[in-house]
């Protein structure tokens, strides 16, 4: 049977472990709540921005724009990849680096130069760690990300992509789903697919909405202004939705472990107590027995 | 008998800045401002860096002032909205803040001036200089 300071010993440090997960997991609660009330702000803007979009699609159809023309080579492919800056969130930085990783291994298979773009200090390290440098690489971004933030990644890759640098951009983050589920997700942000536009050109026709519009200078330089941005608030929302399922996991991942704790104190306790039992059944027998060796 | 009114919304990708019935907007087109009217067909425009002018009540001194940081501008049906980048009410800005953004912003210009010139950099930097002076300017009409 263990001692029984070292039992003691145990109990105390699983308990201050779990005041400390414990402590995490309401943190992370409350911080979820913040990043989806960032999500539902976004949401006027870019609903209004696809309605925009629409409206111009609808005008400048045959227009060909650099960021929605499919290149016809595949030589080099940006990849960003949305982790977080802190670990204790379970699988949340693992999935989307495992998801990287997977496009990135297609891509070279296919004879093209994978470039990353990371987010989040994990991504970074991992990349590193393994002898590749990022072209760019964000921290201290991922628990609030800014619409100034992704304007400034998307400008690693929109010029690039224009002047036929870059073939193709992804960018992989986790999804939120609710609370409790997030899910790694891979998206194609350039080229732009032209079933984008001509979905937002539908959706503001079925809206009954035949009015000509007057554009200023013309469609189709409101279109070259409206693509880049359209490009950027992807990024935003990604951005957001990887902030929030971040919070999300790390709540997920310290509850269990809060669990855990809790399970394993219980047991040490009932351990700490038969080691006590035992150790005073054992005093009590050697008294009987002293006493009664006096006796004789 | 009551007025036509304008539904005007202004909204950056984080927030929504300024939503209320008005009586006139006037927006920084990129060749020109456009006033809107209630009545005012269908438009759709992008915008440069400025002010914004809104016009809510008939008294002279019934005017919000916001600056923008550029973007876009969609009238339809008396409903004006604007999507920009950056927006901030006048009595928002930070004036101070500004103006060190600004110093900040022009010492970093003329740095890259002399070095070898990154376009990216310079594109940035200009909007950042931009969007400084406009706070500036339309700080002044802070009541």
């Amino acid at each position: 049977m263990a001692n029984l300071r070292d039992i003691k010993k145990r109990i105390g440090s699983v308990q201050s472990t779990r005041q400390i997960t414990r402590t995490m997991e309401m943190v992370a609660t409350a911080k979820i709540k913040k990043a989806q009330e960032r999500i539902e702000a976004a949401r006027p803007y870019a609903m209004s921005m696809m309605e925009v979009l629409g409206n111009v699609a609808r005008f400048a159809k045959a227009a060909s724009h650099p960021l929605l023309l499919k290149h016809d080579k595949r030589e080099r492919v940006v990849v960003i990849a949305c982790t977080s800056d802190r670990g204790l969130a379970g699988a949340f930085n693992s999935n989307v680096i495992r998801l990287a990783e997977d496009v990135s291994r297609d891509e070279k298979a296919a004879g093209a130069q994978v470039d990353f773009v990371t987010v989040g200090k994990k991504a970074a390290g991992y990349f590193r760690y393994r002898g590749i440098e990022p072209i760019a690489a964000y921290r201290d971004i991922s628990d609030k990300p800014t619409f100034s933030d992704a304007k400034s990644i998307a400008a690693h890759v929109i010029p690039g992509y224009s002047a036929g640098e870059i073939d193709a951009v992804f960018i992989v983050f986790n999804r939120f789903k609710n609370v409790a589920e997030q899910r790694p997700e891979i998206y194609q942000l350039l080229p732009i697919e032209r079933e984008v536009m001509h979905e937002a050109a539908d959706d503001v026709e079925a809206a009954a909405v035949s009015a000509e519009y007057m554009f200023e200078p013309s469609a189709e330089s409101v279109l070259e202004l409206l693509l880049p941005t359209y490009v950027e608030t992807l990024i935003y929302r990604a951005l957001m939705e990887s902030a929030a399922s971040e919070h999300g996991a790390r709540r997920t991942a310290m509850k269990s472990a809060t669990d855990n704790a809790s399970e394993m104190i219980t047991t040490l306790t009932r351990s700490y107590n038969r080691a006590r039992q035992a150790s005073i059944t054992q005093e009590i027998a050697e008294i009987v027995g002293g006493a009664a060796a006096l006796e004789d | 008998m009551t007025e036509r009114t304008l539904m005007c919304e202004i909204v950056t990708p984080e927030r929504i800045v300024y939503t209320n019935e008005v009586r006139m907007v006037v927006a920084p087109a990129i060749d020109g401002e456009v006033g809107v009217l209630p009545l005012h067909a269908p438009l759709v425009s992008a915008l440069r860096a400025g002010e914004v002018r809104v016009r809510y009540g008939d008294g002279d001194r019934d005017v919000e002032w916001f600056a923008v940081s550029g973007g876009y501008i969609q009238v339809h049906e008396d409903k004006v909205i604007i999507l920009a980048d950056h927006a901030l009410a006048a009595s928002q800005i930070d004036v101070e803040r500004a103006k060190q953004a600004l110093d900040h912003a022009q010492t970093r210009m003329a740095e890259v001036d002399e070095s070898a010139k990154h376009e990216v950099d310079v594109d940035e930097l200009d909007r950042e200089l931009k969007w400084c002076e406009v706070q500036l300017e339309v700080g002044r009409h802070r009541s």
